[in-house]
């Protein structure tokens, strides 16, 4: 079709140099497999990668099992069934998702070690000697996976709470009538339908898992992203730390693909226009109890313990910190960083809706779609690739233009954060374009409008909510983010992620507190509008 | 006096991406104040004809010319928004955040004083006057496309689209905003394209009919 007018380009190019900033550090870290592989990969091949490949192996095995039993198990429980407490918790059991794993993982070893609190209370009770241990050692595999599990299972809840309800009624139905008895309606009927939903949202908690850095740390269990750190910060060798990321890119791409070729089938379980809501059984007695501990245990793990402990450290040991210097100063960088990079995720997000609105292109497309896949990059990818694409751009440019350099700089966190929440403004903002019918343009353009005011008076007063919501969802998800910011952010520049883990990497767990629950209240704020939609989102509720 | 051809359109095609050519060979020719009805089966292209008039699609060949303009030739084309053509759709797309006052405002150009008197003698015009305060979502389906027909027709516009403006609408309150419309489009000498599937709208409707079949417009006596 025609040239492109002097806008079209100009918004081209634009949007391209976003996008190429977004590309360049992901290229930097899959061009490092076509470099040379020097001698520490015969120590990592003899001594250590076959450790980080099986551990975060068993760590997704164990991680992904536990999840879905969680996960799917409470999803059916809520939705099939009545039960004591029913109500609560079928907006309650997304709560872990405030709760990063780095700091369930602090919270564990500090209620869960000899002399932890837990422990304390056992012997207190039984009166038994000071060295008697009740709990096991949560510091292996096996806490790792449990605490994984406890924050992330709200993923696969999530996904599958959502096909179970869109399940209709008449299919149950049918299948009694076919002879299924209530379990076999569960495993014949609706856990097949509502496979590709769990799939996709199972694949969200392995990608998360494989990203962590912290709490596998905390609990040295010795995984890929281990790996890349210590051969980084161990070996002084970041050719070899960008390719084993590569290695963890390619593993968590497989997981993507995975997770996006399952959400594009899981509307197959949908309910048609006969759909008919699911009648629920009323559970009494000693069953409506075994629901209630059932769905109850995640959500005891993975919230209510935490910010439990959390509390009483941060209020009856550490309230003074709330007012100290370092507090302070953390918690504003924090938000400083978090309003900043969502600004910039939000306006891009909202450009970019907008341009496609009107262009139909497949250069948009293309570019929007790559866009969205960044969260799944692992923070500690990210901050290899930023820093090799910095220090290029530093001793190539930068130095010889400005007395100033990017490595090490603001920019640089600003750019992962960029990256890893880009998706959920695009989400929220693309959602919000999507609510706006195609004919409110039309309209507008035949009554001689043009882009830029439909873009003020039309698009952005309809948007309001979208964008707040954007704002809000890339905050709360920055706030959380550890390995990232741990390495990119600028000398003396802490906020609250890296406060947390400092205090905690020294074992001084009730100054971890403060900051740790300000992270966790932050991160509450979305998952109240989560709940809240949970609450409405139940066919015949509306 | 003789009547000026206000809009011409020759040997015009279209497709859609990865779609065979829906439209081929068009032509047409319509008069200032007069009123064509376009008859034909759903997903036949009638929608993509006033479309294409009105800007918001690219026709593969083929010329339109409104008041003698050509709005488009080769890699020059008019945007909708130079255009000067009103378009009515089913769906009435009426700014949910803006009262219908705002609405009908919204394409008038000129002083605050100007759009307010248009926009409320407009709206006096099709009854909607006593509503002009309210949001949109307040009203009925026969009031929104009052107020959206009411809309399109306050910039004062040569030409206006309709796009199967009453299909939604129950029949006594179709009848009576068919000829309200009719009325108006007469007494303001606008010029009008209106699609439908329904042959009432078309012989109540319009001075001169035609029928939408592959691809091509072929006259029809109403």
């Amino acid at each position: 079709m025609g040239m492109l007018s002097f806008s079209q380009l100009f918004w081209r190019l634009v949007t391209s140099a976003f996008f190429l900033f977004f590309i360049v550090p992901v290229i930097f870290v899959l061009t490092s497999l076509f470099a040379d592989f020097n001698d520490n990969w015969n120590h990592l091949i003899n001594f250590v990668l076959t450790g980080y490949v099986l551990n975060s192996f068993y760590l997704i095995v164990g991680v992904s099992f536990l999840s879905l039993i969680f996960g799917v198990g409470t999803a059916w429980l809520v939705t099939r069934y009545d039960f004591i407490g029913k109500d609560w918790q079928e907006w309650a059991l997304i709560l872990p998702l405030a709760v990063p794993p780095y700091i369930l993982a602090y919270t564990f070893t500090s209620l869960f070690d000899t002399y932890g609190s837990a422990n304390e209370i056992i012997r207190f009770i039984f009166s038994t000697s000071d060295d008697y241990t009740f709990f096991p050692n949560v510091r292996n595999l096996y806490g790792a996976i449990l605490v994984f599990s406890s924050t992330l299972y709200p993923y696969v809840y999530l996904t599958a709470r959502v096909s179970f309800i869109n399940q209709s009624r008449t299919l149950i139905e049918s299948g009694k009538l076919l002879g299924l008895d209530d379990k076999s309606v569960f495993f014949r009927l609706a856990l097949p339908m509502a496979r590709p939903a769990i799939v996709a949202g199972l694949a969200l908690v392995v990608m998360e898992t494989l990203s962590d850095f912290g709490a596998v740390e905390h609990f040295s269990v010795q995984t890929f992203t281990i790996g890349i750190y210590r051969t980084w910060f161990g070996m002084y060798d970041l050719n070899t730390a960008m390719q084993l990321s590569s290695l963890l890119l390619i593993f968590v791409a497989i997981f993507l693909i995975i997770e996006r070729l399952e959400r594009n089938k899981s509307s197959y379980s949908y309910a048609g226009s006969t759909f008919k809501p699911i009648k629920r059984i009323k559970l009494v007695g000693w069953k409506s109890y075994l629901a209630f501990i059932f769905c109850f245990t995640p959500l005891f793990l993975g919230f209510l313990l935490p910010i439990i402990e959390i509390l009483n450290w941060a209020i009856n040991y550490t309230s003074e910190n709330f007012f100290s210097n370092n507090f302070l100063s953390s918690f504003f960088n924090t938000v400083f960083l978090g309003l900043l990079a969502g600004i910039i995720c939000t306006t891009f997000a909202f450009l970019f809706n907008f341009i496609k609105r009107f262009e139909k292109g497949f250069f948009l497309k293309s570019i929007s779609f790559i866009l969205s896949l960044g969260y799944a990059i692992p923070g500690l990818v990210l901050a290899v690739g930023i820093i090799q694409f910095f220090s290029i751009l530093d001793n190539n440019f930068i130095r010889s233009y400005f007395e100033f350099i990017l490595t090490g700089s603001i920019f640089g966190l600003l750019l992962a954060y960029v990256i890893k929440a880009y998706a959920l403004a695009n989400n929220s903002i693309e959602s919000g374009f999507r609510r706006i019918d195609r004919t409110v343009d039309d309209v507008s353009l035949s009554l001689g409008t043009s882009k830029l005011k439909i873009f003020f008076k039309i698009h952005f007063p309809l948007m309001k909510t979208s964008i707040l919501t954007s704002l809000i969802l890339v905050i709360s998800e920055i706030i959380k983010e550890l390995p990232a910011t741990l390495i990119l952010r600028p000398f003396n520049f802490d906020t609250l992620a890296v406060t947390t883990y400092i205090y905690a990497a020294e074992e001084r767990m009730f100054e971890a507190a403060t900051p740790a629950m300000m992270i966790v209240l932050i991160g509450l704020i979305p998952i109240f509008f989560l709940s809240r939609i949970i609450r409405e989102s139940r066919p015949g509720s509306r | 006096m003789k009547e000026q051809e206000i809009l011409i359109i020759r040997n015009l095609s279209f497709g859609y991406e990865k779609r065979r050519e829906i439209l081929s060979d068009v032509n047409l020719s319509l008069k200032e104040g007069e009123i064509l009805g376009i008859l034909g089966a759903s997903g036949i292209g009638k929608s993509s004809l006033l479309r294409i008039i009105s800007g918001l699609e690219v026709p593969k060949e083929g010329e339109i010319l409104f008041e003698g303009r050509l709005l488009n030739k080769n890699n020059l084309i008019i945007p909708p928004n130079k255009r000067g053509v009103g378009l009515v759709v089913q769906e009435k797309a009426l700014f949910p955040h803006l009262t219908v006052l705002e609405n009908v405002k919204f394409g008038i150009k000129g002083s605050k004083s100007k759009k307010h008197d248009q926009a409320t003698y407009f709206l006096r015009l099709l009854k909607a006057e006593k509503f002009k305060n309210s949001m949109p979502n307040k009203l009925s389906g026969g009031e929104q496309q009052r107020v959206a027909i009411a809309r399109a027709l306050a910039p004062q516009p040569k030409l206006i689209l309709l796009d199967e403006p009453f299909s939604s609408l129950d029949m006594n309150l179709r009848v009576e905003l068919r000829l309200e419309t009719k009325e108006l489009l007469k007494r303001t000498n606008t010029a009008c394209i209106i699609v439908s599937h329904d042959l009432d709208d078309v012989s109540s409707f319009c001075d001169k009919a035609a029928r939408l079949e592959n691809g091509q417009l072929k006259e029809i006596s109403t």
